[in-house]
């Protein structure tokens, strides 16, 4: 506690390691904005370049005029604007539900959640394809929003069920003797009171629909219903010196799931109750 | 229990029986039939097995998971370790360091793949180019089958935030009062590491190896098709990658459920056998 506020020899070697690691981690992403101001049809680059000669633009303008582009864009939104309230109720039921069940049978939910956890569904497309396909959905968009129906993913059940059973029960049993219904608890006390449980759901549930290539491919036909990952799956055989053309494309498609977490990012790191008094400068 | 909150629960439980439930059952019966998507599935009983057990690739393909799977699971925990122990405590710039490691990890698959393949190109790919500056000649990392799986097992190393996390939050909960008590009793570094930090941590480093043991196969699709589908000469073909190609290129879905049926079968052995482990170096360890 004595210690000198003044940054020592292990400190600065600190800092180098891990500024050293973030700039590594952030390379790619670097790569990935600069080749995309690259002119499209400029020859390849011979030599190392850390910025791109005649850096532009343009390719963020020549990416919508490939027709489709825009198109596949406002799938993307639309599909994710649908999964991801019906998400949030769906799971914000469930998770409510559970928290006020009587305690046996929150047990075996419990153990039902976990056990949904432990399966990876996405090795299911098989069966699923089979399923959709019987049931004469495919092509369309609702095999996509069809994980809405349970939450999503088992841990957005569990997240809400976790935060609604901090909520003490007498806030519930005022509300109830003033004649609340039940669907009057879950909406006017338990969601107001677990916003920040509803943000990280929302943000992971965006990113998770956002970002999903798998499913889009395999249940998609028509050109007309692609979503953005599809989309730019398809334009990547074009030839080389198009390339930053795609990774504009690529920059689009990255921008909102990076301006998501970075301005989120504050509440990932949860430093637990000793936080304030943690070893500051030690080894 | 009131008729309110079972109705809150029918649209999870629908679901959860629906898409992965019956699904799942689905596997078991598939994998017992032929069937090409458009006629009546066909009950053959064991002939799919036998058939995979002649097919030629599907020994590649194991081998190839193996690698992938074996390979990426301690690398990626240790990553994660490591990274968690460097920017666990509050120092100048340290959530902006931990917001860096992250990031990598809400890239969009798509977009991560094209960055990569723009960035591994054997003739004008920065990597390469950088590489070639200081003296040193590259394989053509995605393009030779001896490199091409390690490379999509070392692009995948960039996407450890989640494991990371999880660990940040294991180290947070140790009690501080433990570190302080073995630096009294004259503990070093590596004495507290090894007595303190590694067994309060080691039911998080179990959940992380799990959680990377189930998903970590499947993982393996999306980068393989994009990247180098599956090539050079099925050098990243992965079981997730069979099973697509038995499907969709062969339409042969019951033999890609054998497949799948026999994945699924391996990971949850090599899942019961880790976890059984585990409890026995736990249980030694706390008596």
């Amino acid at each position: 506690m004595s210690r000198t506020r003044h940054r020592s020899p292990t400190d600065w070697g600190w800092q180098l390691v891990a500024g050293g690691l973030a700039l590594l981690f952030g390379l790619p992403l670097y790569w990935l904005f600069t080749s995309s101001l690259r002119p499209a049809g400029s020859p390849p680059p011979r030599t190392v370049e850390w910025f791109p000669h005649a850096a532009t633009l343009t390719n963020y303008q020549r990416i919508f005029a490939l027709a489709p582009f825009g198109h596949y864009l406002l799938n993307s939104l639309i599909v994710a604007s649908l999964a991801v309230p019906l998400t949030l109720l769906t799971a914000s039921l469930a998770g409510f539900a559970m928290a006020r069940a009587p305690v046996p049978i929150q047990r075996s939910l419990l153990l039902f959640s976990v056990t949904l956890l432990l399966i990876p569904t996405a090795a299911l497309w098989l069966p699923r394809y089979i399923l959709f396909a019987r049931l004469g959905l495919l092509d369309t968009w609702l095999p996509l929003l069809a994980p809405t129906l349970m939450g999503s993913n088992a841990l957005y059940v569990l997240l809400f069920y976790w935060s609604f059973r901090r909520i003490s029960p007498e806030l519930f049993d005022a509300a109830r003797l003033e004649g609340s219904s039940t669907f009057g608890l879950w909406w006017r006390i338990g969601m107001p009171l677990v916003r920040p449980t509803s943000l990280v759901v929302l943000i992971l549930s965006f990113l998770a629909y956002w970002n999903d290539f798998l499913t889009p491919f395999l249940y998609l036909k028509s050109e007309s219903r692609y979503l953005l990952p599809v989309g730019i799956s398809l334009l990547h055989q074009m030839d080389t010196t198009q390339f930053p053309l795609l990774l504009a494309g690529a920059v689009i498609m990255t921008l909102p799931a990076l301006v998501l977490f970075w301005a989120v990012q504050h509440t990932f790191w949860y430093e637990g109750r000793f936080s304030e008094l943690a070893h500051t400068d030690e080894v | 229990m009131n008729r309110s909150l079972i109705l809150m629960l029918i649209p999870y439980g629908c679901g959860a029986l629906l898409l992965v439930l019956l699904p799942a059952l689905l596997i078991f019966a598939l994998a017992f039939t032929t069937y090409d998507g458009l006629a009546a599935p066909q009950w053959v009983g064991d002939q799919t097995f036998q058939d995979v057990r002649f097919d030629p690739v599907f020994p590649i393909a194991v081998h190839n998971t193996l690698i992938f799977v074996g390979v990426s699971l301690p690398l990626r925990v240790l990553l994660a370790l490591g990274l968690a122990l460097l920017l666990e405590r509050r120092r100048r710039g340290v959530r902006f360091y931990r917001a860096a490691i992250y990031t990598p990890t809400v890239i969009p698959d798509v977009a991560y793949a094209l960055i990569w393949l723009w960035i591994l190109n054997p003739l004008y790919g920065p990597l390469t180019l950088a590489l070639r500056a200081i003296g040193i000649d590259p394989p053509a990392w995605l393009v030779q089958p001896e490199t091409a799986l390690l490379t999509l097992v070392a692009v995948g190393l960039f996407q450890i935030g989640e494991s990371f996390v999880v660990l940040l939050v294991g180290l947070h909960n140790i009690p501080l009062e433990y570190h302080e008590q073995a630096k009294l009793d004259g503990g070093g570094v590596w004495q507290r590491f090894r007595y303190i930090t590694l067994p309060l941590l080691f039911p998080w480093l179990l959940l992380i190896t799990v959680r990377d043991l189930l998903l970590l196969t499947q993982q393996s699709f999306v980068p393989a098709y994009l990247m180098t589908g599956g090539g050079p000469y099925y050098a990243t073909t992965t079981l997730p990658m069979l099973i697509y190609a038995e499907a969709f290129d062969r339409l042969r879905f019951g033999h890609g459920a054998a497949m799948l049926l026999l994945q699924s079968l391996v990971i949850a052995v090599l899942v019961l056998v880790g976890v059984g482990l585990a409890r026995l170096i736990l249980w030694g360890r706390s008596v």
